[in-house]
């Protein structure tokens, strides 16, 4: 694979001068790939790249600050830097960017809903389709029915920035959606059906805290104020108010700098839907200040700077 | 007047030290009219309301909160009413996804002049929380709450 | 071996059964939330029930409750000194007969370790004590081994009936019912269950015939090794991917740990005990601001030094893991238990 080779000659040229390298490795089967720590010359071999890679690697930088490390990313991980960039929680002279243009990861539920728990003996792709090797046979599926929601409406396939590309740049190669159908589904509920809707999904949070620690953005990491008994924004009970706080916590401290990278959601061992929670505040944060977070390492959040006429907010009549 | 009549609900109002909370007074020294919903949290600046003081208002189970600063250009602190202005809008959008209906949250700008205006801001929100009658917080009643894990 | 005692029980059969029993018992059963998501949840006339592959929670919570009232409080003022209160503490245990439907054995043997730390340990507690002694386990024997699966490696087996009241084996068109306790043998009176044929006897004991054996993890002499390891990099090393939250140890069917906290409101309010993980920050945060275990790679090894070498110091052998994968599973970074074991094996 060329583009694999690429990435392995970037890193042989760089890795002396690095503490390591963040990459994707195989986990413990072949539908599962791992966050690989690459420390020296021996495990740039254990390397992989496919459309397995499912993971935003950016979330171990800002706890790596003060080392200078490599890293891969894809176009969508590295608005996660952009974003990190910006709010100077990382140093961009700490770090090497080698960049991944992406066709697309897989949704691990959709292949978990095609293996359906049976042992996977292998599993390879083409431009278009994945094989699946189980115990009772094999599984070909278009690539297309198995990638990650966020995949299909791609406008960042390219990394935005980055010191190595690892293969030909591309512009994005499918329309982005006019509407966020996950956002519109909620919005087309009235008021009691989407109190009612978030009390069914959000009951089965188990409070583990995957979507915050996953997140690429949350960098209070140790300190959050989820954790905190003074202020006591919330109690340790495990009701349905506590998860939704949590939640409403985090999209708020998120706004105007979630880059829509989905690792809540994915990271969420419960399979809550809580990305739409972060895709609603974009879509306002779009609309009320044409901003995208994590394109441009020169923006300014919009919750860091305000105008003194704000044309697109319609305040109250009284 | 609604909030005189029905039963009281529970209205959280943040108001800003210098204009806001000022103008409640004046409204109180002049002696005109208010329900009595309203339950007065003194702030420094409309700046210093975290958004999330209004979710954790109606998690605790308040059925409307209303904010109020000091006009824009006219902040004690020149500009915290503008962070505040950006702030509360996103929240205010984004409440009603969560299922917190839109009319129970407000912001507004009130002077420590504007007693009249004040009376009037009052009295309105509070009709309008009293249109939407109390509400139900998550998980209240049992609902969604599985327990059995 | 399979019982020649046994009895059948037909898929179709279970539903109203689980509502029959539900009548006089709290009924517990694995049921479909959500695409990939099952959980024990309280038995309802037309949920899904999802009896074919493990649950994604274990069913602890069953014994141990994610939050759980100790006390509940309220101050009072002196109407004639308002500097002084008077505080009435009140405590109530409710507890009420239980049947956990189609656990499985990892799952059960995630309840033993509750056992030995809470009903007969040094200490009984009392609520998870009353809660287990109002129990009824109805296990569903595994017909396969998922790839993450390593119960065989810790002292269990996927057809293991151990703690069990009844035992399910799959067989065509249903269950090979054995009763393994007098609770059992009161259950399969139901009508619901019919003597088995000596053919579903026979298939019951082919399907756990065939189930395809799992790897064999190195754990002989595990504790020490753990020990051998406490100060070196390796714990930094095996958890440098993980990311610190708490999705594994609360799908850990063994996990125990909790915190107590009081959560006031106003004049009253009550202490509670929740789940707590090690995995947090939180966990060994102390009053002063100290933290012993500051790092993810300190908390990573206290887990597995706490699974695989105290626990088992502290009870005669036993592995505070039941081999279940969960954590496997649900790790967002994949983290692989099994292979840390390995690489403790041979660098200790």
């Amino acid at each position: 694979m060329p583009v694999l080779a690429d990435i392995k000659e970037a890193i042989t040229r760089e890795l002396e001068g690095l503490a390591l390298v963040i990459g994707w490795g195989q986990g413990y089967d072949p539908v599962h790939a791992v966050p690989f720590f690459c420390r020296s010359s021996a495990d740039i071999d254990r390397l992989i790249w496919n459309p397995l890679c499912v993971h935003n690697l950016v979330s171990y930088l800002p706890k790596l600050k003060g080392k200078k490390v490599g890293i891969l990313c894809k176009g969508c991980d590295s608005r996660s830097i952009v974003q990190l960039l910006q709010e100077k929680l990382i140093k961009r002279e700490e770090i090497v960017i080698i960049g991944i243009p992406c066709r697309g990861v897989v949704d691990m539920n959709k292949i978990q809903a095609l293996i359906n728990g049976k042992e996977v003996i292998d599993c390879s792709f083409t431009d278009k389709t994945i094989t699946i090797k189980t115990s009772e046979g094999k599984q070909e599926a278009s690539l297309d029915d198995v990638l990650a929601a966020k995949c299909l409406v791609c406008q960042y396939p390219t990394p935005i920035i980055f010191d190595h590309l690892a293969g030909a740049a591309f512009s994005a190669q499918r329309p982005a959606a006019a509407v966020d159908a996950e956002v519109k589904e909620i919005e087309g509920l009235d008021i009691p059906a989407r109190l009612a809707h978030w009390e069914r999904e959000l009951d089965r949070c188990i409070r583990c805290y995957a979507c915050r620690n996953a997140c690429p953005l949350c960098v209070c990491r140790d300190h959050c104020a989820a954790d905190a008994r003074d202020p006591h924004w919330f109690s340790q009970r495990t009701g349905v108010n506590e998860k939704v706080m949590w939640q409403i916590m985090h999209a708020l401290h998120l706004a105007g700098r979630c880059t829509d990278c989905g690792e809540c959601e994915r990271a969420c061992p419960m399979n809550i839907p809580i990305q739409r929670i972060r895709r609603k505040i974009n879509k306002e944060i779009k609309e009320l200040f044409a901003y995208e977070a994590g394109v441009n390492p020169a923006d300014t959040p919009p919750l860091y700077t305000f105008k003194v006429e704000e044309p697109t907010i319609k305040e109250s009549e009284w | 007047m609604p909030g005189m009549e029905a039963k009281e609900l529970r209205v959280v109002g943040f108001l800003c030290n210098w204009c806001s909370y000022g103008g409640a007074d004046t409204a109180g020294v002049s002696r005109f009219k208010q329900p009595t919903d309203l339950r007065i949290i003194r702030v420094p600046c409309s700046g210093r309301v975290d958004p999330l003081f209004v979710v954790k208002a109606f998690m605790e189970g308040a059925d409307g909160v209303l904010v109020s600063g000091c006009h824009p250009r006219d902040c004690h602190y020149a500009e915290g009413n503008f962070y505040a202005r950006r702030r509360l809008e996103v929240l205010k959008r984004f409440l009603p996804f969560m299922g917190i209906d839109p009319g129970r949250f407000a912001y507004t700008w009130v002077s420590a002049s504007e007693g009249a205006r004040w009376q009037h801001v009052v009295t309105d929100f509070t009709a309008q929380v009293h249109a939407l009658g109390s509400r139900r917080t998550f998980g209240e009643g049992g609902a969604g709450n599985a327990g059995t894990r | 071996m399979v019982s020649t005692q046994a009895h059948f029980l037909a898929t179709g059969k279970i539903p109203p059964l689980l509502s029959k029993l539900g009548k006089a018992a709290r009924v517990l059963a694995p049921v479909r939330t959500a695409t990939t998501v099952t959980l024990f949840q309280e038995w309802q006339a037309g949920a899904e029930l999802a009896l074919s592959r493990q649950a994604s929670m274990p069913p602890k919570g069953v014994v141990f409750p994610q939050t759980e009232q100790l006390l509940s409080y309220a101050y009072t003022k002196d109407a004639n000194d308002l500097t002084r209160t008077t505080v009435a503490l009140d405590h109530q245990l409710d507890i009420k007969p239980t049947i956990l439907f189609g656990a499985r054995a990892c799952d059960v043997q995630g309840l033993a370790v509750f056992d030995q730390v809470f009903t007969h340990g040094e200490w009984q507690d009392d609520a998870v004590t009353a809660r287990k002694d109002a129990l009824t386990i109805v296990t569903l024997l595994c017909h396969e081994s998922e790839s993450t699966c390593f119960c065989t490696s810790v002292g269990g087996s996927p057809t293991a009936t151990a703690g069990s009241d009844l035992a399910l084996t799959p067989v065509d068109g249903g269950y090979l019912a054995e009763a393994i306790t007098d609770k059992g043998k009161t259950l399969v009176k139901d009508e619901a269950f019919t003597p088995a044929k000596d053919k579903q006897v026979k298939e019951a004991q082919r399907v756990r015939d065939a189930i395809k054996k799992q790897d064999v993890l190195p754990l002989k002499q595990i504790e020490q090794k753990i020990i051998k390891l406490f100060s070196t990099e390796f714990w930094d090393q095996v958890s440098a991917s993980c990311v610190s939250c708490g999705a594994c140890t609360y799908v850990c069917p063994a996990c125990y740990c909790f915190t107590i906290t009081d959560e006031p409101a106003g004049m009253q309010g009550e202490r509670i005990r929740t789940w707590d993980s090690c995995m947090f920050y939180q966990y060994t945060l102390e009053a002063s601001g100290h933290n012993p275990r500051p790092t993810k790679a300190d908390r990573y090894r206290n887990r597995i030094g706490h699974k695989f070498s105290y626990h088992p110091t502290n009870y005669k052998g036993a592995f505070g893991c039941s081999g279940c994968g969960r954590c496997i599973k649900s790790c967002p970074v994949s983290l692989d238990i099994r292979q840390v074991l390995r690489e403790a094996a041979k660098h200790g």
